[in-house]
């Protein structure tokens, strides 16, 4: 009985990674297709629309705006967010409920709402459409997560080592930079990379938010919406590869540093 | 210079706190009179460290939610010079006024909860398998075997379903090829076709808190359910699903959100006849700047109703939890 149902469960569980995977597959393989058309089944391959794309300045200088502004963003909301996760771990105070409510706010809006809500905020505070508003918007959107991230790590921190820094004569200050601080690094850096990544995929709020350069995800979207090609499958890779190569960097680093803490 | 020349080079005549970065720092008579100002009290201290995340919160989090409130409420947004705004209920009234504002409204509530439910079934048994049949050594591997395709975009796999669902696409082709079918099946710009993206997108969110749920609960309650001469139905009705509420609560939560924000996938994978609520509230956006206040009501509507929703579910799964744990 057990056994048949692992068989069962074992099956259920490789269906589900092919439901997963081969959607992306095909899409990978039809950037191979030697042919304007989209569809089954492809008949001779080529390689010219993966040179097309690096030949394509518009891409090419898409790619690059994408990549600045998630590294922009990453790097606000990974300051507010660990300065908050800072002032929420481990302390109590009135209010602290409602503080913590307000922090995941950002990540509880569904998208579109979300989005709209930037839009009109951006003018109240006189933010034109374009890079600086998204970066915000991103931003804002990311803090969340790196407050979540960063809170879980700090509640693993034990207390005697600051009060040992404490004792030894640093400030606070100094006992932040050098005993809490570097024992977050880990969790600094995975939630820095969840972030990028958060940022480098988002359609919506770029959409709404975006002047006249698209990003990378705004600009599949506009050409797909003109028309399917080979070429959007050969710069869809390249935005696939690009980003599961980081996350599985990412994954691999932050289970070493784990292993690293725990021995 | 000198102060970099005397917090390295210099060796014998300075204290042992002068060596160091930190030690010059703490040592430096600005730094000090700062710092003892900010530490005087704890009171103090914690208000200068309490300070900007508030300010952040308010301004950021909660400002823009506020604000759209705000704009809902009036009857023109951005302010045209010369003209006075005024303070109206009239852009809620328009949601229930005509049937293209709430039939869409109406039809992304029934498609997200449909589709949360389709999610949780397909990915309670992928989960439950991980956490329960599977080594602690392999869990991490197959686990994230499955975070990959997650680290994709939404608009990169929104358009692998496209070639995947498409006339000429994949699905289409297999069948044919087993004969099943003389013409392709019509999958695109339907509600299979979107549902089928949307629960590509959002299975994850409801696989990792499902795992984390399954793989907490102790092996020994099983066995000991089993002793008791529990067959594995009953095992599973009356320990592991009890067990795992919390899991479910939180995933479905988060898929419903999730799937009623989507704006991208039912453009690209819906049609005329699945229009959601997102398109509605887009549509305001897109045409010259006085249609925002009623933009802005219906994204009011829609998080008002989304968030009273999974707060009454949440409520009812908790006290599903604690009415079992009787």
């Amino acid at each position: 009985m057990n056994r048949r149902n692992r068989i069962l469960l074992s099956c259920v569980y490789w269906l589900f990674v092919l439901y997963v995977f081969v959607p992306l597959i095909l899409m990978i393989l039809m950037g191979f297709k030697d042919s304007k058309f989209i569809g089954f089944p492809i008949r001779s391959w080529t390689l010219d629309w993966y040179t097309g794309v690096f030949a394509d300045t518009e891409v090419l200088s898409t790619l690059g705006y994408s990549v600045a502004i998630a590294v922009l963003s990453t790097l606000v909301s990974v300051v507010v967010g660990t300065w908050i996760a800072v002032l929420l771990e481990g302390r109590k105070f009135l209010g602290r409920t409602a503080m913590f409510g307000l922090t995941i706010l950002p990540a509880l809006v569904p998208g579109i709402i979300s989005a709209i809500a930037f839009r009109i905020y951006a003018r109240l505070l006189g933010i034109e459409p374009g890079m600086g508003a998204i970066i915000w918007a991103h931003a804002v959107h990311n803090v969340p997560f790196v407050a979540l991230v960063v809170m879980a790590r700090l509640s693993t921190l034990p207390k005697s080592q600051t009060e040992a820094a404490r004792d030894l004569g640093a400030d606070p200050i100094v006992a932040f930079m050098r005993i809490t601080l570097p024992y977050l690094v880990p969790a600094i850096l995975g939630a820095s990379i969840f972030c990028l990544l958060l940022s480098f995929d988002d359609f919506v709020r770029s959409f709404f938010l975006g002047g006249y350069d698209p990003t990378l995800p705004v600009l599949i979207f506009a050409k797909l919406r003109s028309g399917m090609s080979p070429e959007i499958n050969a710069i869809a890779t390249v935005a696939l590869v690009l980003t599961a190569a980081i996350g599985i960097w990412a994954e691999r680093f932050t289970r070493r540093t784990n292993k690293d803490a725990k021995s | 210079m000198s102060d970099d020349a005397s917090a390295i080079g210099a060796t014998g005549k300075n204290d042992q706190s002068g060596r160091t970065f930190w030690g010059s720092l703490t040592n430096w008579a600005p730094y000090r009179i700062l710092v003892g100002i900010a530490t005087a009290s704890p009171r103090r201290q914690f208000l200068i460290l309490a300070a900007f995340p508030l300010l952040w919160v308010l301004t950021q989090h909660l400002g823009p939610m506020l604000q759209m409130l705000r704009v809902s409420l009036t009857d023109a947004y951005p302010v045209a010079p010369g003209v006075e705004q005024h303070f109206t209920l009239d852009n809620y009234w328009r949601f229930f006024g005509d049937r293209i504002f709430w039939q869409p409204f109406f039809r992304t509530l029934i498609f997200a909860g449909v589709l949360t439910f389709c999610t949780l079934i397909l990915t309670y048994p992928v989960a439950y398998f991980l956490a329960r049949h599977v080594s602690r050594k392999n869990q991490m591997l197959m686990l994230l075997l499955l975070l990959i395709p997650f680290w994709v975009g939404e608009i990169v796999r929104t358009y692998a379903i496209m070639i995947l669902l498409g006339n000429t696409g994949a699905v289409n082709l297999v069948l044919k090829w087993f004969g099943l079918i003389d013409r392709p099946i019509p999958f695109m710009y339907t509600s299979f076709s979107m549902g089928i993206g949307i629960v590509y997108l959002t299975a994850l969110y409801m696989l990792l808190p499902l795992y984390s749920a399954l793989e907490k609960l102790p092996k020994s309650y099983h066995e000991a359910a089993a002793d008791l001469g529990a067959g594995t139905w009953t095992r599973f009705r009356r320990v592991t699903l009890p067990l795992t509420l919390e899991g479910i609560s939180s995933g479905c939560t988060l898929v419903f959100l999730i799937s009623t924000g989507f704006y991208a996938t039912p453009v690209l994978l819906g049609g005329p006849s699945t229009t959601v609520f997102a398109e509605t509230i887009a549509g305001f956006f897109h045409v010259a700047g006085d249609q925002w206040p009623t933009g802005a009501a219906f994204a009011t509507i829609m998080f008002v109703t989304a968030m009273l929703l999974t707060g009454t579910f949440q409520k009812l799964m908790y006290s599903l939890r604690k009415g079992d744990a009787k």
